[in-house]
């Protein structure tokens, strides 16, 4: 039985479909525009920040993507797909376009306050030393990701980081479970090489051949 | 297992999965190839560093400074269209009226026109009678005028008007022709011979009235005679 409504609470139920709230959104129901950015906004935040790597563009990244939604609703053809796939489309979109500008933007800010160095590290209760080495391998994992092509390092930011599944990926990027498969695989294979010329320890052998 | 095989099998977490054949043969390879030993040590050390890179990230959500920025535009994009379905409504209302404004002014001045016309028609009659009263007789008189009481507008009927005892052939400027029903005897009060014999038939005339509410002049149909 539903109680009356807290103070703030939204009325929406939070089990509303997307397509039902994105119609409601798109004929001026806020509220109904408010649950679906909530969420949806998450994954396409992190995705964004992962093949970015920096916050303030992945902050306008996902304002853009839901821009998309309040400016021009009409674009999402439910018959397509879901709108966490739609949403993605246009994130893709949006990081081709900041990718393209990005050797002319000059950054105001240090390397070391950005993206995932940005965030919080899990606290070792090690020495110092170890911690600092945990977060320079961590830092050196980071840009070896993103130095990848776009293609791969949307399967590993999608399979590795975000932990979907392969057909979650596929159904997101909207392509074949055996193009993230194949995508995954060598961007693994360069992910490796670049951590063994970053580390300078050579193993004993090189993923790639 | 090929190199290749096992590689897609190691990528998959196909060695953590549950033993079956596939993991046999995996282990059995990891075993025989050195190159593939070595790969996955290093994909295990690497995986291990994307999951902690992963899980740095994984509650990451945007600023809600974003979400702020976005509700502001939804309703400014909210607000101007309401704003222009009113001023589309509006426009509509008003473009309305105009041509329910126009249509009442069009019929009112068809209106007009028409009685115009009748008015310039009438005086056109009340000349050719006047003209008439000039030469001694009355003609094919056909005014337009007020109705008098329960009497009936004179039809443009042929025929003379016979002028009453007592009245100047002058003063029918202004007379207004009437039909009325009445009976014959009562022509008498206007000062005409009746016949006794059918005095109380009803019969059908033409009145010419004057401008004082006076009989001036009687004309009888043809069917009346």
């Amino acid at each position: 039985m539903k109680t009356g409504r807290q103070p703030g609470e939204m009325q929406t139920d939070s089990r509303e479909r997307d397509d039902v709230l994105l119609r409601r959104s798109a004929n001026g129901d806020e509220e109904a525009f408010t649950l679906l950015y909530r969420r949806h906004q998450g994954p396409i935040y992190r995705f964004a920040l992962r093949m970015t790597g920096n916050t303030w563009a992945a902050e306008e990244i996902v304002q853009d993507v839901f821009m998309t939604l309040v400016r021009e609703p009409k674009k999402y053809d439910a018959e397509r797909g879901a709108l966490g796939a739609f949403l993605y489309g246009v994130a893709r979109n949006r990081i081709m376009k900041h990718q393209e500008r990005l050797p002319r933007e000059i950054p105001l800010l240090n390397p070391e306050d950005e993206g995932f160095a940005g965030y919080p590290q899990a606290v070792d209760s090690t020495t110092p030393a170890h911690w600092a080495e945990l977060r320079e391998r961590r830092e050196h994992v980071r840009a070896a990701v993103l130095e990848l092509p776009a293609d791969f390092r949307e399967a590993v930011a999608l399979c590795l980081l975000e932990e979907m599944s392969y057909e979650e990926a596929a159904q997101s990027l909207q392509c074949p479970v055996g193009t993230i498969r194949s995508r995954l695989h060598r961007g693994r294979a360069l992910l490796l090489a670049k951590l063994e010329m970053l580390r300078d320890t050579p193993k004993r052998a090189i993923g790639i051949r | 297992m090929t190199c290749e095989e096992f590689q897609m099998a190691d990528l998959d977490g196909g060695l953590s999965a549950e033993e079956g054949p596939l993991q046999q043969a995996a282990r059995q390879h990891l075993l025989e190839c050195p190159h593939c030993a070595a790969l996955h040590e290093n994909w295990q050390v690497l995986r291990t560093d994307l999951h902690a890179l992963g899980a740095a990230t994984q509650e990451a959500e945007a600023a809600s400074r974003v979400e702020l920025r976005l509700r502001q535009e939804f309703r400014t994009k909210h607000k101007t269209l309401k704003r222009r379905r009113i001023a589309l409504v509006a426009a509509w209302a008003l473009a309305g009226a105009a041509v329910v404004v126009c249509a009442i002014t069009w019929f009112n001045w068809r209106l007009q026109q028409g009685q115009m016309a009748n008015l310039q028609q009438t005086r056109g009659v009340q000349s050719t009678l006047t003209a008439a009263n000039s030469t001694g007789s009355l003609q094919h008189v056909n005014p337009a005028g007020p109705e008098l009481g329960e009497a009936l507008m004179a039809s443009n009927d042929s025929g003379e008007f016979t002028l009453l005892p007592g009245t100047m052939p002058g003063s029918l400027d202004d007379s207004t022709v009437v039909h009325v029903q009445m009976q014959r005897g009562a022509l008498g009060a206007l000062g005409l011979t009746v016949n006794e014999e059918h005095a109380a038939d009803w019969i059908q005339l033409d009145l010419l009235v004057g401008d004082d509410g006076q009989p001036q002049a009687v004309r009888l149909p043809a069917s009346s005679n």
